[in-house]
């Protein structure tokens, strides 16, 4: 007899269609690419150029996340050997070596052909490579360094990263929309060149609306997450965000699901019905969750530990009504923008300057009422990683947050301990408890 | 016997101690504003009558300030930058301006602002590519950059100011390239370690008093009897950044470094600020598109849809070739602080255009700690040995 094992995370019913349709999505853009449509390789470029290239019907596969399947699945290995004989420095980036190394085996061993040990299909060699000055510079000098091994023309999307103080200066703004909206136009022609075909100029507004709508309802979804007990947990969130963070799949059938989604949460606030049975701790994680370890919070839901919130760079802009800016691209930029500037205002309000990424987490802790934070970072990955000391002290000093830091690494599946780290659980409930009383006593309300 | 007070000497003395010039300005009224990368236009706080101070690492110091701001795993330069800041050692600085030039540099410059209180503090956005769009952003940003200077000073930047600031530092680029100039005879004229003291000296100096100290020392090693002797080999050294001595010396102890490509060497100097009817547009091209910085993202045609290797080595490295033949170069180490993903992406690139142009060349890496030198120096005699069969 098969005993199903119970699971101590209350998944969201609405959550595997939603996830069903984004595998389904990769499989089948495979499957075109193996037929012969065109493919290019993308950054993760937070809304700037992936509503192009769906407007334009193009496939796009992300060598970010296919570093990350790579890692999974065990075949990670063997290209980051190849990148460090190569000669890229090993402490680069765990997703860029991955996929330098797989470049070079594809393309110096196997003559462009992609490497059978390759998982899910491997990544076929690109028409363009598409990259991303935001949040790193790996992500755009990775792209660079791929010329080694292949003539694949690239573009590399400016994205504006302004200071959180500087941004109330006079035009600031608009100097950035200027910047960007004609930066697309470029990238629209430079696209039509590489596939041969006009833009069709319905199709991309029409694709831009639904990009910014399918957004808005996870943001709603997210704000939900607010109530007590919390009715999703972060692992829902992290199977769910491709379809909003990535644009995977029809945009229409995401906006039906994530509805379904708001729907089954917003039931869940109604009945009082939680992510996990009995939500003795809310904590926030950042920033990229352990991928081959995610059972991992399926124990510490056990002992009460409820993740209500995470992951600022996966999670959608907080909504700006852009329904009178006429030109797709302007939309797409300041859509684009919103990602990092939304916060900024609030940010500059409460004086929390250090870092784009970090002031988030205290508007996550005081709205959403945490307790503590599960800090996780990367060994190669310095973005993800850089702010986390400056959070953990902000979250500390304004609001009496402790945080607990667990480190990890993006492919380097040996430096993440769960065992440590649950080990690590008790004395860190202590903390919070002593800083839940703290907090009361400076008179915040939880 | 050499007079402390002009040229080499003088230089070694300020490269010791840097801050006391700037220290003594600031008694006399002046205003001091520091900037931790090169990508900082000193043109601005020149033609506004402020001091410009860059603020450096110290690799004798252990980082144990910045622990609480930044991760380990982390540029160490920007580490022991901001360590320095948070132990006091620039308290005398009004002000201090940060730029976009990488992820170190902007995610440094946000902490450092939180941590502390400096009456004025700026953060200047900046491009990757140098499309037209870019430029035309980043003139903005200068632009942004100049007004709050002027709320802060309470003058005003006018166009004569700025392009009479902008003569004054390309007189500067034009004293240091002269100064090179010096190391292309064998054996050179003037040492790694002696254009180490008199740049880094500049970087804490009023750029007309940089200027005076360059034209005393370019005069003094005209009329020397006596340089640095020659040794094995001639090495050009690219790196992030090259600014102490005790590092050089390690080159140095058994070959002569004739051209440091670095921060703290000539890449901040190798082109000149082109005058435009709005001053804004030249230094906006200068900075952005001039510095040889791996930071910015070259293309040999911008935006092009067919690419080629070659070309794209030429458009990102070929100013090298000219360096390895004017400077007689027979090596080249490619020298990299840890963590600089910048530049670490270059490495086998470069070196496929090392390879290209027939130099040998070399990758070594450290840590900008004082910890790092002895297996450095394993490296680079390993290197030595090398090239010299």
């Amino acid at each position: 007899m098969v005993v199903e094992k119970k699971r101590t995370i209350n998944r969201l019913k609405s959550m595997y269609p939603l996830r069903a349709k984004v595998n389904e999505t990769y499989l089948k853009s495979i499957e075109a690419i193996q037929a012969g449509k065109p493919a290019v390789w993308g950054m993760l470029n937070f809304y700037y150029g992936d509503p192009i290239l769906k407007a334009m019907d193009i496939e796009v596969v992300y060598p970010e996340n296919y570093g990350a399947i790579a890692a999974a699945m065990g075949v990670a290995r063997q290209y980051l050997d190849r990148a460090d004989a190569e000669g890229f420095p090993t402490h680069l980036c765990g997703y860029s070596l991955t996929t330098l190394g797989y470049t070079s085996r594809m393309m110096r061993e196997l003559d462009g052909q992609i490497p059978p040990e390759a998982p899910f299909g491997g990544m076929p060699k690109p028409l363009f490579l598409m990259s991303s000055a935001a949040i790193c510079d790996a992500r755009y000098k990775w792209f660079q360094a791929l010329g080694r091994y292949m003539d694949v023309p690239v573009w590399p999307l400016e994205a504006p990263l302004p200071g959180i103080k500087e941004f109330s200066i006079e035009d600031y703004y608009d100097e950035m929309v200027k910047m960007g909206v004609k930066h697309l136009r470029d990238f629209v022609t430079f696209v039509e060149d590489m596939v041969g075909k006009k833009m069709d100029w319905d199709r991309l507004d029409k694709t831009t609306d639904l990009m910014i709508e399918v957004n808005r309802v996870w943001h709603e979804v997210n704000e939900l997450r607010k109530e007590r007990p919390c009715p999703m947990h972060s692992r829902d969130f992290w199977s769910a965000m491709p379809a909003a963070l990535f644009l995977a799949g029809d945009l229409e059938d995401s906006l039906r699901l994530y509805q379904d989604m708001y729907k089954e949460v917003q039931g869940r606030v109604h009945n009082h019905v939680g992510a996990i049975p009995n939500e003795k701790y809310r904590l926030v994680f950042a920033e990229l969750p352990p991928w081959h370890s995610l059972a991992f919070f399926d124990k510490l839901a056990e002992r009460g530990w409820d993740f209500v919130i995470e992951s600022v760079g996966y999670h959608p802009p907080i909504p700006l009504d852009l329904s009178k800016v006429s030109d797709p691209l302007e939309r797409i930029t300041r859509f684009s923008l919103q990602f990092l500037v939304g916060y900024y205002e609030d940010a500059r309000k409460q004086n929390v300057l250090g870092g784009t990424t970090a002031y988030p987490y205290l508007k996550y802790a005081r709205e959403w009422k945490c307790d503590g934070a599960l800090l996780h970072p990367l060994i190669t990955c310095r973005s993800a990683s850089t702010h986390l000391p400056y959070v953990a002290d902000m979250l500390m000093e304004k609001m009496h947050v402790p945080s607990l830091i667990i480190e990890g690494d993006i492919v380097d599946l040996r430096l993440f301990n769960p065992e440590d780290a649950l080990a690590k659980a008790e004395p860190f409930e202590e903390t919070m408890e002593h800083y839940k009383k703290n907090r009361r006593q400076e008179g915040f309300d939880w | 016997m050499s007079d402390k007070n002009k040229g080499l000497s003088k230089a070694r003395e300020i490269y010791l101690n840097r801050s006391q010039r700037v220290k003594e300005l600031k008694a006399g009224g002046k205003t001091i504003i520091g900037y931790p990368c090169v990508y900082v236009p000193l043109e601005i706080l020149t033609a506004l009558d402020l001091v410009p101070y860059q603020t450096c690492g110290d690799i004798e110091e252990p980082v144990t300030e910045a622990d609480r701001a930044l991760p380990s795993s982390f540029c160490p330069v920007m580490r022991n930058c901001l360590d320095c800041a948070l132990k006091n050692r620039d308290d005398f600085l009004d002000g201090m301006v940060t730029i976009h030039s990488c992820d170190p540099q902007e995610k440094t410059a946000r902490v450092w602002e939180s941590y502390t209180n400096y009456p004025y503090f700026h953060f200047i956005d900046m491009p990757i590519t140098v499309r037209p769009e870019a430029l035309e952003y980043f003139e903005s940003q200068l632009n942004d950059f100049g007004k709050t200077m002027e709320t802060f000073t309470g003058r005003k930047l006018s166009k004569d100011k700025l392009e009479s600031a902008i003569t004054f530092h390309n007189r500067q680029r034009s004293l240091v390239r002269e100064l090179h100039e010096l190391a292309k005879p064998s054996p050179p004229r003037i040492s790694g370690t002696e254009i180490i003291q008199v740049l880094k000296a500049l970087t804490s100096l009023p750029v007309v008093e940089g200027n005076d100290l360059l034209t005393e020392v370019i005069s003094e090693v005209k009329n020397r009897d006596k340089g640095p002797e020659k040794k094995s080999a001639r090495l050009l050294i690219w790196s992030t950044i090259l600014d102490d001595t005790d590092i050089m010396q390690v080159f140095e102890a058994k070959a002569n470094v004739v051209m440091s490509e670095s921060c703290g060497g000539i890449r901040a100097y190798r082109s000149e600020v082109k005058f435009t009817t709005d001053p804004l547009e030249g230094l906006a091209d200068y900075y952005l598109n001039e510095i040889t910085c791996a930071r910015t993202f070259r293309q040999a045609i911008i935006g092009e849809t067919r690419k080629n290797y070659t070309r794209d080595l030429q458009s990102r490295f070929g100013y090298l070739k000219g360096i390895v033949k004017e400077w007689r170069i027979d090596g080249a180490i490619i020298l990299l602080v840890r963590y600089c993903d910048p530049f670490a992406f270059e490495i086998p690139s470069l070196k496929d255009y090392f390879d290209s142009i027939g130099i040998p060349s070399t990758y070594i890496e450290y840590d900008y700690t004082i910890g790092a030198l002895a297996p450095l120096r394993t490296r680079v005699e390993a290197f030595l040995e090398t090239i010299s069969q």
